[in-house]
């Protein structure tokens, strides 16, 4: 086990357009490497020249292994996952990090079984025990609890991470490129990716977003959901919604935050009939500032929030936009 | 007949989650007296396989792991109008992470339900929420897979067209059978059981299995054959200021604005 050594990162990209997660995990990656005094990587397939396989080592690289291939652009689990695994048994690594997009959630698990080893899903941190064993932060039982998973024996460690989790910062470090040779036939490319569609962007976009203002379940129909939605024009912000506020439709999929749905750090954020269960809470946790409204005053979100306002979103809300609007007239 | 295959995971009744609670002790959760109820989004995988059972006369036969007191849920499926259910429920396979439940389940497919046109899950189930364990089954079946299906399409039950919903667009695969497919919400609305469908069940078949049967590698499974363990469980501490405002809308707001201008947000 001594042998395995480093922390690499697979560089999901879509179309050829490098996801920002990657190197936001390349980033946590350099950090784990400096404090056990050790190195990082990036693992990069797609259609690629050297030069953009260089630009990884801005984001704290110290060799990118580049597996150059038209073919690679659009991604293929079988293709992907027998690159990856031959590499991963040459070099050793310690750790292997990838985004928990659906990309990675597709590819990690079949990479790992290949390998036999760990895998641990929807990491909200990583961080190393005093035994310098990968602890990996996973919310769970009910979303009142964090888990701190370990995987003692097997290499590399693995964990699919959250987008947004951690913050992407360049680094001055020299990395240099490794390419690698491109071994595949036909039989590698099943399922054939046909076609990639891009979807349109209805809402505002969540992420970059320095307002949030969010709705739950307490929101209790369409028509108070219109008033988020308000606010979160007057204040230049974008919407997002708990699980069950997706549940009823009043808000889509896409917008939902949360361990299983997007993690925003907002400046501002304002969760409105959210019952504060740790599943939303991972999600938004690391916004500068946290507004609870809710009509409970026993509700568990008042616990992690800066402002709580106890009383009905019905009437807290219209009272907001309006005091909002009028200073902003003035 | 040509099988397709469903794996259903039965869970802790999600109605019940608040009775779910943590031995301080051990560290282990309790899941005192909660019924177990079927993962929601395996019976949209078995709806899939139902729909393709009603078009090409295929079999469907579900597979599970799960402890013994969960038959009564999975005769739900039955119910649905699955023709036989196969559950590998061993004192062996307890503790067993993902990996492992992936090599048992693939195994138990092999032994009973092969051959096999498709295997058909869930993208994620409700309480182990991983989405690890059907590439995983995949690989260990030495089949192709593909996980956040939207849409499923086929002509004649051999070439399919899938589409993989990545958040950002959409990706469109074909595949010809064999191969795995992990399904979301958005592929189809699960029938409801009727009153017929539950008789049916009654006389379906329904066998559990033991390890041995399933002639499993035993250091494969279980918590043995888990790479991955807990080291532990800790409740987040989050440092907010939990300034607790009350009193009529109007002042409130008043309040909670002036508040947000001078911590600098407005
Ligand atoms: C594996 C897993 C992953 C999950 N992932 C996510 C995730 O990513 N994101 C997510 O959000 N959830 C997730 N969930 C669901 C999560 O556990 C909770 O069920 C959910 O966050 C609760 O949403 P809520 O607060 O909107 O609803 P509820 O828990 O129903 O709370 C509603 C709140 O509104 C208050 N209220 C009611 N009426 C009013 C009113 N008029 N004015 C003001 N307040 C009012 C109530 O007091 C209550 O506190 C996940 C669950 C599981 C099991
Ligand atoms: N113990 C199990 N028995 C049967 N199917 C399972 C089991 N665990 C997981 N699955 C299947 O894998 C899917 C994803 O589960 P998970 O990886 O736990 O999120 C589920 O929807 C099921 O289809």
């Amino acid at each position: 086990m001594k042998e395995h050594e480093g922390f690499w990162v697979f560089i999901e990209q879509i179309e050829g357009k490098i996801s920002e997660v990657g190197l936001e995990l390349l980033s946590k990656a350099r950090e784990l490497a400096d404090q056990k005094g050790t190195y990082t990587a990036a693992i990069l397939l797609g259609d690629f020249s050297k030069e953009d396989a260089k630009k990884l080592t801005h984001y704290g690289a110290d060799k990118v292994f580049l597996f150059s291939d038209e073919r690679l652009n659009r991604y293929c689990c079988l293709a992907y996952s027998r690159l990856i695994t031959p590499l991963v048994e040459r070099e050793k690594p310690e750790a292997l990090f990838m985004g928990a997009t659906p990309l990675g959630a597709d590819l990690a698990p079949r990479v790992a079984a290949q390998l036999e080893t760990g895998l641990s899903a929807h990491c909200v941190d990583l961080r190393l025990g005093e035994d310098g064993i990968l602890e990996q932060i996973v919310p769970g039982f009910g979303g009142t609890m964090m888990a701190v998973i370990i995987c003692p024996e097997k290499r590399p460690q693995m964990a699919t991470v959250m987008p947004g989790v951690f913050k992407k910062s360049e680094s001055h470090k020299k990395g240099e490129v490794i390419e690698e040779e491109v071994t595949l036939s036909g039989e590698d490319f099943i399922p054939e990716a046909v076609e990639y569609r891009t979807k349109k962007q209805k809402t505002v976009p969540l992420e970059g977003a320095n307002v949030v203002v969010c709705g739950g379940y307490g929101m209790e129909n369409e028509e108070n959901w219109k008033l988020l939605e308000e606010l979160a024009s007057v204040l230049g912000g974008a919407v997002g919604a708990t699980r069950p506020a997706v549940d009823e439709g009043w808000a889509p999929e896409e917008v939902m935050i949360g361990q299983s749905g997007k993690i925003v750090r907002p400046k501002l954020y304002i969760g409105a009939g959210i019952s504060g269960v740790m599943h939303h809470v991972v999600g938004i946790q690391d916004s500068d500032i946290i507004v609870v409204i809710n009509k409970d005053p026993g509700a568990q979100f008042f616990e992690v929030c800066d402002f709580g306002v106890v009383g009905d979103a019905e009437k807290i809300l219209p009272a907001l936009i309006e005091k909002l609007k009028e200073r902003f007239s003035s | 007949m040509p099988n397709v295959v469903v794996c259903v995971k039965p869970i802790p009744d999600p109605r019940h989650w608040d009775r779910l609670f943590l031995d301080p002790e051990t560290g282990v959760l309790k899941r005192a007296g909660i019924p177990p109820a079927l993962n929601p989004l395996d019976k949209n995988a078995l709806e899939v396989a139902l729909q393709l059972k009603e078009r090409f006369g295929w079999e469907v036969t579900v597979v599970s792991m799960a402890p013994p007191d969960t038959t009564k849920a999975l005769r739900e499926a039955l119910a649905m109008g699955a023709d036989r259910v196969y559950l590998a429920s061993d004192k062996a396979l307890a503790g067993a992470d993902t990996l492992a439940t992936a090599y048992t389940l693939a195994q138990l497919i092999r032994k009973k339900a092969s051959p096999f046109h498709l295997v058909i899950c869930g993208n994620i189930s409700l309480d182990g929420s991983t989405s690890q364990v059907p590439a995983q089954i995949a690989h260990y079946l030495g089949i192709p897979h593909i996980t956040h299906a939207t849409h499923v399409e086929t002509e004649d039950g051999q070439l399919f067209t899938i589409t993989m919903n990545i958040k950002k667009g959409e990706l469109v695969f074909r595949c010809t059978t064999p191969f795995l497919l992990a399904v979301t919400k958005d592929v189809n609305l699960p029938r409801l059981v009727n009153v017929m469908g539950i008789i049916a069940a009654e006389t379906k078949p329904l066998e559990v299995i033991d390890a041995r049967e399933l002639e499993l590698d035993l250091d494969k499974v279980g918590l043995k054959g888990s790479p991955t363990r807990v080291r532990g469980l800790f409740i987040p501490e989050i440092k907010r200021r939990r300034e607790i405002l009350t009193g009529e809308p109007e002042e409130v707001a008043e309040e909670l604005l002036n508040k947000l201008h001078e911590a600098g947000v407005l």
